[in-house]
């Protein structure tokens, strides 16, 4: 059985455990790269594959549940927590802040296999989330400054006209910017476009009922 | 005898002158002559008389006979001579042997004669006569006739008599009168002393033979006292020189050694020519007069000084008032200006009061004495009197009058007693005990004092208001104490504090109080003994502090404190086990992760023998490693080392007994004990067998809870148990064990809160010193856990 693409790094301080455990995890078909410390994880280069993470809740140098909570600043592997005795409000915390697992030891290998299984299904979710949002960006980064602007306008879901007032252009110029953006974001439709400026985190600037109703009346 | 008229004895001694013309011429010269030598004769105003050889008498002249007045011839007497006859009728009787004695020798040797006698007058009285005979010779030597003269010296003699007389009157005189006199030619000169002057200095001198020609100058040097000898000789020579009179006084040392003081005056006696003739002196001993004015001076001068230096103000008035006298000391703190003030207007009192008592109370101080010196009552007050530095101080003052024998006021006699500062120190002690008083009354506890025999002297007034008494009312009070104290600890109190009482302990225990609502609260109680000089207790000192809500609280905190020692000792084994477990876990995950994956290895298509088998080294070797930790722990419990020393069983009950001694008082617990005293010593671990007591008699008061108040007893015992063991029993009167061997599997409690580990430890400790230990019920209530230690210190199988 060859390795599948995919790599489940595991960071426990007692050498037996890092053993038994890569031993586990090869037999069950992955790679395993293991560490002794979280200071060694964090200076490995890490090849870019769907991975999960195996975390000791007590490391030499660290508490699992503060590492955990310092990776997620970034990008990082899903986390399936792994402890000697587990206590109820660590694992909470755990599962709060996204661990996808919380084994006691000894654990089984049904247990261990699900739980990477789940990490890794999970992190290629993310992965190719985040590839098409890169492909959203790169587009959106395409636009010109003016385009730039009238894409919250519309999106906003302002009328032409109100739009146009607010950039002190006309009807007609705002309705070619407006296709320019259509094409060049690869949307048939405002809903679409609505929908990337959301994974976009375009602010909504102006509300049609609230701010444009005002503006009609004055 | 032949009586013969001079003239005719005259004729007849002329008789052998013969010639007739010539003859005649020379008879009539002859009988002029003879007449006119008889008239001579007759004249001379003497008696004349003339003897013949043998002594018979021949011529008298006429004076001697009309002296005599009588016939010679008649007294002629037979048997003896003329001149006898006649010397035994005109010689006094006195005289009439020497005078015939004297005449005859005369006669007989031819030497003329010489004496006084008493001749008889014609009138018969006796006259003194100076008589005088010288014989007349011829040629050839013989006596021819014995011319006499006796020349009447009677009024001379009587001078005489009367000047020898007056002398030696004088002279007694001077010897008897009671002073020594002297006199002297000369201050140089010697000396004339009176007889008691000899006496004295006969007495006195060294040498007798200085007093033949005593001499003033030498005399001085030796009698003088030495301190006023060269005073007495420069007087001496001043008075010599300057020849007036002088007085000195000086001390002379008298027979017995002693000096005594002597007042010499002396004088001189001028001539005429106002040249001194004599020097007269006196020497009078005024020793007893020097000594008494001494004695006065010293006397008078050591009353003044008295007066003077009497640490108080004296002063003297007339009876009307006014002041005729004030010590030095009143003059120097007044000064001088208003000791002799005086005001035009005003009385010299009135004016010293106006000038030196305070004007507040001048008035009364005018108005009392005023009143005194009318009434003759004895004055007192006290009143601010300035000081001549103008500061008023506070005096005392008092004065009487002296009365004569009529009762009548002669003078006012007045003490003034600068009492200043110890009204300033009145003034601060009354402050003082005020600030006490208050203190006393102020201080958020209750305060009291009982006599040595335990009678309640006093109570502050906290403690009056805690008991709802007037802390005057003694009666009261008593009533109050005999209930003061809850049923429960009034034997106890009384025991204890009856106890200090007799052997001067210091008190001190804890008590419940009754409130004057009936309401009992806990007190903290302590009472010292005041003692005197001499050790004896004068009195009782006692502070009792209100700690209910202190007892309360401590009751609280301890049950507080007893659930986080519960805690405590649940996280510890919580922390215990999870070590344990994580020592024993991990090789476990290990084995189960190695086993999952050999399993993995060999059901995989091809199996993968090789790490299969690796696998299952792992397997071995990891399960070993759980096998040791767990044997590393066993270790590590059963090589506990403990110090063990000798301890006496009996004293850690009571250290235990005194560490839970308020939790026993809380829970209202009644300990009784009964210790062997003769156990020996054990060899224990101190802490282990403390902690033993502690959850064994926490055990016993735990199970009492639900028993009534007063029927909570727990009995603790000790006594030997054979030959080498002692026992501890631990008897309670509560509920009982339902099942006594249960007791001691850990975590097996019959409490709500109990961990279950006290008896299964205490069993745990008491084995490792080599004993057991073991509970059963009682046969009435409750149970008893005994357990044996060893004498000698034996480790635990």
């Amino acid at each position: 059985m060859s390795p599948r693409e995919e790599i489940v790094f595991l960071v426990d301080d007692d050498a037996r455990v890092r053993e038994a455990v890569g031993e586990l995890l090869e037999s069950l078909g992955w790679r395993a790269e293991t560490f002794a410390a979280a200071a060694d994880y964090v200076a490995s280069a890490k090849p870019d594959l769907p991975a999960c993470l195996i975390l000791d809740v007590e490391l030499p140098d660290i508490n699992g549940l503060e590492f955990q909570a310092q990776l997620s600043r970034d990008i990082h592997p899903p986390i399936v927590f792994i402890t000697g005795h587990g206590d109820i409000p660590s694992s909470v915390r755990a599962i709060k802040h996204g661990a996808v697992d919380f084994l006691t030891k000894p654990f089984s290998d049904a247990d261990l296999m699900t739980a990477v299984q789940a990490a890794i299904a999970q992190d290629r979710e993310q992965r190719s989330e985040r590839a098409e949002l890169d492909v959203l960006r790169q587009r959106y980064l395409d636009l010109t400054p003016r385009e730039r602007e009238v894409l919250p306008l519309v999106v906003s879901g302002l009328l032409n006209k109100q739009a146009a007032a607010e950039l002190a252009i006309s009807e007609v110029t705002l309705q070619i910017h407006r296709r320019n953006v259509m094409q060049k974001m690869a949307t048939a439709s405002l809903a679409d476009l609505v929908r990337i400026a959301e994974r976009l985190d375009i602010p909504i600037t102006h509300s049609r009922r609230a701010g444009g109703a005002e503006r009609e009346r004055a | 005898m032949i009586a013969v008229p001079p003239q005719k004895r005259f004729e007849e001694a002329a008789a052998p002158s013969v010639g007739i013309e010539v003859h005649e011429k020379a008879v009539a010269a002859l009988r002029d002559r003879e007449l006119e030598l008889s008239q001579l004769l007759d004249m001379v105003p003497s008696l004349v008389w003339r003897l013949m050889p043998d002594g018979e008498p021949t011529v008298f002249n006429k004076r001697m006979v009309d002296f005599l007045g009588l016939d010679v011839a008649a007294i002629d007497k037979p048997g003896m001579t003329r001149l006898a006859a006649m010397i035994e009728a005109v010689i006094h009787p006195d005289d009439a042997t020497a005078f015939a004695d004297a005449l005859g020798r005369c006669i007989a040797a031819g030497e003329p004669f010489a004496m006084r006698h008493r001749l008889r007058r014609a009138d018969g009285i006796y006259r003194w006569m100076s008589s005088r005979a010288e014989a007349m010779r011829d040629q050839d030597g013989g006596i021819v006739q014995w011319y006499g003269l006796c020349h009447d010296i009677d009024d001379l003699m009587q001078a005489e008599e009367a000047l020898r007389r007056g002398r030696q009157q004088l002279e007694e005189t001077i010897d008897a009168v009671p002073i020594r006199i002297w006199s002297a030619a000369s201050t140089g000169g010697p000396v004339y002393f009176n007889k008691r002057y000899r006496d004295y200095l006969r007495s006195v001198v060294a040498r007798p033979e200085d007093l033949d020609e005593p001499r003033i100058d030498r005399l001085l040097q030796e009698l003088v006292h030495p301190e006023d000898a060269p005073g007495v000789m420069r007087a001496l020579q001043n008075t010599s020189e300057t020849g007036g009179g002088g007085v000195m006084r000086f001390r002379w040392r008298e027979s017995d050694g002693v000096y005594r003081w002597a007042e010499c005056r002396m004088e001189p006696r001028r001539d005429r020519g106002g040249a001194i003739v004599q020097w007269y002196g006196v020497s009078l001993d005024i020793d007893d007069e020097v000594q008494a004015q001494e004695t006065l001076r010293d006397r008078e001068r050591e009353l003044s000084q008295l007066v003077d230096m009497v640490p108080s103000h004296v002063w003297r008035l007339t009876p009307d008032g006014e002041p005729t006298f004030f010590n030095k000391r009143m003059v120097d703190f007044l000064g001088p200006d208003v000791a002799d003030t005086g005001k035009p207007g005003m009385t010299r009192l009135a004016a010293m009061i106006d000038a030196a008592v305070h004007p507040d109370d001048a008035t009364a101080f005018g108005d009392a004495l005023g009143r005194c010196l009318r009434t003759g009552d004895a004055f007192a007050m006290r009143y601010r009197l300035r000081r001549v530095d103008g500061i008023y101080r506070w005096m005392s003052s008092r004065a009487e009058p002296m009365r004569d024998a009529s009762g009548r006021i002669v003078q006012w006699y007045g003490l003034c007693h600068d009492i200043d500062d110890q009204m300033h120190a009145e003034e601060a002690l009354r402050e003082r005990e005020r600030e006490l008083s208050v203190l006393v009354d102020m201080v958020p506890s209750h305060l009291w004092r009982v006599t040595p025999e335990g009678e309640t002297a006093f109570l502050n007034k906290h403690m009056a208001d805690f008991l709802g008494l007037d802390a005057a009312d003694t009666i009261r009070v008593d009533e109050a104490m005999a209930t003061l104290f809850h049923p429960d600890d009034t034997a106890e109190v009384n025991d204890v504090f009856g106890r200090c009482l007799a052997t001067g302990e210091i008190f001190s225990m804890k008590y419940r109080m009754r409130r004057f609502d009936g309401v009992f609260r806990w007190m903290s109680g302590r009472a010292e003994p005041l003692r005197d000089d001499s050790g004896r207790i004068v009195q009782w000192f006692g502070l009792c502090h209100d700690i209910d809500d202190q007892v309360h609280a401590e009751e609280a905190l301890r049950r507080a404190s007893d659930r986080i020692a519960q805690a405590t000792q649940a996280a510890s084994l919580a922390e215990l086990s999870a070590s344990i477990a994580h020592e024993v876990n991990q090789p476990l995950a290990a084995v189960v992760a190695n086993s999952h994956a050999c399993h993995r290895w060999l059901s995989a298509d091809p199996p993968n023998i090789e790490r299969a088998k690796i696998t299952a080294e792992r397997i071995t070797r990891d399960a070993n490693a759980a096998a040791d930790v767990v044997s590393r722990i066993r270790a590590l419990f059963r090589h506990a080392p403990h110090a063990r020393s000798p301890e006496d069983v009996n004293r850690l009950i009571g250290e235990v007994c005194r560490l839970m001694a308020d939790e026993i008082a809380v829970k209202d617990i009644r300990i009784k004990t009964a210790l062997d005293p003769d156990l020996p010593s054990v060899a224990l671990d101190r802490v282990q067998v403390q902690q033993v007591f502690v959850n064994l008699i926490r055990n016993g008061i735990d199970a009492m809870d639900a028993v009534a108040d007063g029927a909570r007893a727990l009995q603790i015992r000790s006594c030997r148990d054979g030959p080498d063991a002692v026992r501890v029993e631990i008897r309670d009167a509560g509920t009982g064990f339902k099942d006594p061997e249960r007791v001691f599997e850990p975590f097996f409690t019959t409490k709500p809160h109990g961990m279950g580990m006290g008896l299964a430890i205490c069993r745990s400790i008491v084995e490792s010193h080599g004993g057991r230990l073991w509970t059963a019920n009682n046969e009435s209530l409750g149970a008893t856990v005994a357990f044996t230690i060893p004498l000698a210190a034996r480790e635990a199988s």
